[in-house]
């Protein structure tokens, strides 16, 4: 269902940017028309890739108490989790390759395909580390209720909320300025999309791309890291308190 | 006033040739078919209740007795106005009750055992604040109901706990006080023990009881514990497949409805109890005492059969136990056979 | 040419269509007489509905209270998204100069209308979300043998609090934005009486999910529908392209709800359009609520 809730926020920002480029060239913040458009159909894309997962139910599972019953499986927690993400990615790509085809022929808009091999190579290390990223910063996120568990609607719809303006879910992030950018970049969020996005439309030269994927795998290793050291820690004051 | 003279002056409650058909959707799984049930809804209909007529005086307390699905529910869901009927004539103090005008909803209560109107996150006292401007009681009606009804259920204490906190008895016994506090004329209670453990069932019953004698309110119950029917309920009426097989007195039930009569006996000597099965069915046996249950019509030939037959030093015929009358009622084994060997309709008048 | 005659052609259609529309609302509203004797009666019935409704409301306060970390988390969320549009309104509008005819401070008082409009919608009706679990228990009973209108209780019991603290600053930013644009009293007048009506709309709307609700018990979907679709709105339904544009003002209308009463502040809307807009929400409630009577009438001869 949640699908064709997310239709409505592309038909939103479609026709938010199809008015803009109403001219057909003209060029804004660096984007003409055609990769504009392509931008917005990428998003549906590398959101079902990316953004659609599983693990933001971890924080439900723990705060109802749900998680003994996995604990006692000789199974581990996390690679759990990760499988129920990557299945679910499966399901979502396949309902967004749909979407992208029912909407192509309703909207008609000229697509930017890419050429260039490199690229779309380097185009798909960016999403899976965006996938890892992301699954890693629910994860994390959603262990907080080990110590508070009431907070765990309310910290996820908060994660959501970030999530979707930071990693350029609503709007190409190279429209604020430049300061503003350089600060989002240092976060783990414009790595989600908008960074893959870039390297697809070829707006990126080498070495800010090759940055960018340094900068994803730090954020992927101190993210691992952080992840790991707030598990263990949840874990004892959860055995501690018999929560 | 016209129009309350008008209520007294007729029963409290009026049911006449009452007909309930529900039009039930059929479902079937799959995208396709529900889209079809959409499109065009195949129907089917169930008869709840079938011609069904009784009256109520007020003051009374009445049982609903029967198997599940009997249609008690239903019959209560239409006396407080939640149902409509199919057809028939119902009228409650004087209302037709589906019209829930606001003047007949002041007057009555519907408490179901399963569900609640307390606020499960907030004390009971709120809810009851809130019920309180809902049927615009005035401050000193609403104190010296509420202290009444605390007094009567020993719930003072629990008013400023959070609902969720409360044991299933404590909330039952509060969901009562929220349904009683405008002094309804007439109480429906549906399964009002449902759940409860002994102690909290025999405080519920008790403070019925007493609710029925002090306000003169009318009330039925339907209920599938025995004691709250022997204890409470003079008249019952039992209802199953949407009729009405018996209504009157408790007793009488148990006369017209016992297929059994209990013959007890004590031997004088020992003897062969074997015999005794082709006499009827043994249902304890306790030497030198035997219990033995024997079809009614062939009870006074059982007897001197037996006191023949056997060394007997004592015997006595007895009734079946009301328990087990209307336990086979509840399991729906008293049939419209059984309703034709009776007398037309048992009346109280 | 061709073109042009039929566009003309649909144009005078949609007239005809908007008229009958318009004549059918007085005719309803017509059948309403009101005596006078009547008023003392409607008067006396509103205080003892607001009386309930402030009861309700400050339960529903109370409960929030137990969780106030949750309180705070779904606040922060609230306000960090509010902030995040609206910065991005500001930069995107800085960047193409003007949006579909609209500049900067324009776009924002529309967005700014859209939440309003939005967030005083969910603060009154917000019980629509609740309206389920109290289906599904079967708790509704309970609620139907109370002396009191149950689609009052179901649609407006119990205020949603954080909107209690989101929306007077929403008002200052209003008031602060809409100032910039230079109004007259009459525009600020229309632009009232707009938003008045556009939460008409938005009850109608609600009363449709609870029908559709009793009919279904399908509710959190259509809920959520109806919210994405109103979202539609946060910018001007100008933006969007024929036929949709049509179909989003008129017949869905979230054009009416969240663009139209800043067009009319704006003095973008002719008389045509304002009886035309009222009518419409006028006939959706009533519709709505014979709706509901239906609906509850199936419930109530349904269900056991």
């Amino acid at each position: 269902m949640w699908r064709v809730r997310n239709m409505f926020q592309i038909f939103l920002v479609f026709f938010l940017w199809d008015t803009i480029f109403a001219n057909s060239q003209r060029i804004v913040f660096g984007y003409d028309r055609q990769k504009m458009l392509t931008y917005i159909f990428g998003l549906i894309i590398v959101r079902a890739l990316v953004l659609s997962s599983k693990a933001n139910e971890v924080g439900g599972d723990i705060s109802r108490g749900d998680i003994i019953n996995l604990l006692l499986k000789p199974i581990s927690y996390v690679k759990y989790w990760l499988t129920r993400d990557l299945s679910s990615k499966g399901i979502n790509l396949i309902f967004a390759v749909f979407e992208t085809i029912l909407l192509y022929f309703i909207l008609r808009p000229d697509f930017f395909l890419q050429g260039n091999i490199l690229l779309l190579l380097s185009f798909a290390t960016s999403i899976v580390l965006a996938i890892l990223i992301y699954f890693l910063l629910l994860f994390t996120i959603g262990l907080v209720p080990f110590w508070v568990p009431e907070s765990a609607w309310g910290i996820s719809f908060l994660m959501l909320v970030v999530v979707e303006f930071l990693s350029g879910a609503l709007f190409p992030l190279d429209i604020l300025p430049v300061s503003v950018q350089s600060i989002i970049n240092f976060t783990p969020f414009p790595y989600l999309l908008f960074f893959p996005l870039q390297i697809y439309l070829g707006k990126v030269g080498t070495l800010i791309m090759l940055r960018g994927i340094g900068v994803s795998f730090l954020w992927l290793g101190v993210l691992w890291l952080l992840m790991r050291s707030v598990w263990f820690k949840g874990l004892k004051s959860y055995q501690a308190y018999g929560r | 006033m016209s129009n309350n003279f008008k209520a007294e002056a007729e029963k409290t409650i009026i049911v006449e040739r009452l007909v309930k058909n529900f039009e039930l959707i059929e479902k079937k799984d799959g995208i396709l078919n529900s889209f079809l049930s959409i499109v065009a809804p195949k129907k089917k209909s169930i008869t709840a209740l079938k011609d069904i007529s009784f009256t109520i005086d007020q003051g009374e307390l009445i049982g609903f007795i029967g198997p599940n699905g009997a249609g008690k529910t239903t019959t209560l869901k239409i006396l407080s106005g939640l149902l409509y009927p199919t057809s028939g004539f119902t009228q409650v103090l004087g209302f037709t009750p589906w019209d829930r005008k606001p003047e007949f909803l002041k007057e009555i209560s519907l408490v179901m055992g399963q569900k609640n109107q307390l606020w499960w996150d907030l004390p009971a006292i709120e809810t009851l604040k809130l019920n309180q401007a809902i049927y615009e009681l005035s401050d000193s009606v609403f104190r010296r109901n509420l202290n009444e009804l605390t007094d009567l259920l020993e719930v003072g204490k629990l008013l400023n706990t959070q609902v969720r906190q409360l044991s299933l008895g404590q909330r039952m016994r509060l969901e009562l006080i929220a349904s009683l506090l405008h002094s309804p004329k007439v109480l429906f209670l549906d399964e009002p023990t449902l759940g409860l453990d002994v102690v909290a069932q025999q405080k519920v019953r008790d403070f019925i009881f007493d609710y029925n004698r002090r306000n003169k309110a009318t009330i039925i119950l339907t209920s599938h514990n025995m004691d709250d029917l022997i204890d409470l309920a003079k008249r019952v009426i039992v209802i199953d497949k949407g009729e009405i097989l018996f209504d009157g007195n408790l007793q009488k039930l148990v006369e017209e409805f016992a297929k059994e009569k209990v013959i007890k006996l004590y031997f004088s000597k020992n003897t062969d109890i074997k015999k005794l099965e082709e006499i009827g069915k043994i249902k304890r046996i306790n030497l030198p005492q035997v219990i033995l249950a024997v079809p009614r019509e062939v009870a006074a030939i059982a007897a001197s059969e037996i006191l023949q037959n056997f060394p007997v030093a004592d015997l006595t015929v007895e009734e079946e136990p009301i328990e087990d009358v209307i336990r086979r009622v509840f399991k729906g084994e008293i049939t419209r056979k059984e309703k034709r060997l009776l007398k037309p309709k048992a009346s109280d008048e | 040419m061709e073109d042009r005659k039929e566009v003309q052609n649909l144009k005078l259609r949609i007239k005809y269509f908007g008229f009958s529309l318009v004549i059918g609302t007085f005719r309803a509203v017509s059948k309403f007489s009101f005596k006078f004797e009547n008023i003392k009666e409607l008067v006396s019935r509103c205080y003892y509905y607001f009386k309930i409704w402030l009861l309700m409301s400050k339960n529903s306060f109370i409960v929030m209270l137990e969780q106030k970390k949750l309180f705070f988390l779904f606040l922060l969320g609230k306000v960090l998204r509010f902030g995040f549009f609206i910065l991005f309104l500001v930069f995107l509008v800085k960047g193409t100069e003007n949006l579909a005819g609209y500049n900067s401070n324009q776009v924002i008082f529309f967005f700014l209308t859209f939440n309003l409009v939005d967030i005083v919608s969910q603060f009154l009706f917000r019980e629509v979300y609740r309206f389920r679990p109290l289906l599904v228990s079967g708790d509704f009973d309970l609620v139907m043998t109370k002396p009191m209108n149950a689609l009052f209780r179901v649609l407006m019991g119990g205020a949603d609090v954080i909107d209690f603290i989101t929306i007077p600053p929403l008002l200052i930013v209003l008031a602060i934005v809409g100032g910039g644009l230079n109004p007259n009293f009459f525009q600020i007048f229309s632009y009232l009486i707009f938003i008045i009506n556009s939460l008409m709309i938005a009850a109608a709307f609600h009363i449709l999910v609870l029908a559709f609700g009793i009919i279904t018990l399908e509710i959190d979907h259509v809920i959520w529908i109806y919210r994405d679709l109103t979202n539609l709105g946060r910018f001007p339904v100008d933006i969007y392209r024929q036929p949709i544009q049509g179909i989003l003002t008129y017949l869905i209308p979230v054009g009416i709800m969240m663009t139209f009463p800043v067009k009319a502040m704006l003095g973008l809307i002719s008389s045509w359009g304002i009886l035309f807009s009222f009518s419409l929400g006028i006939l959706m409630v009533i519709l709505s609520i014979k709706l509901w009577n239906r609906a509850l009438k199936s419930y109530t001869s349904a269900s056991s």
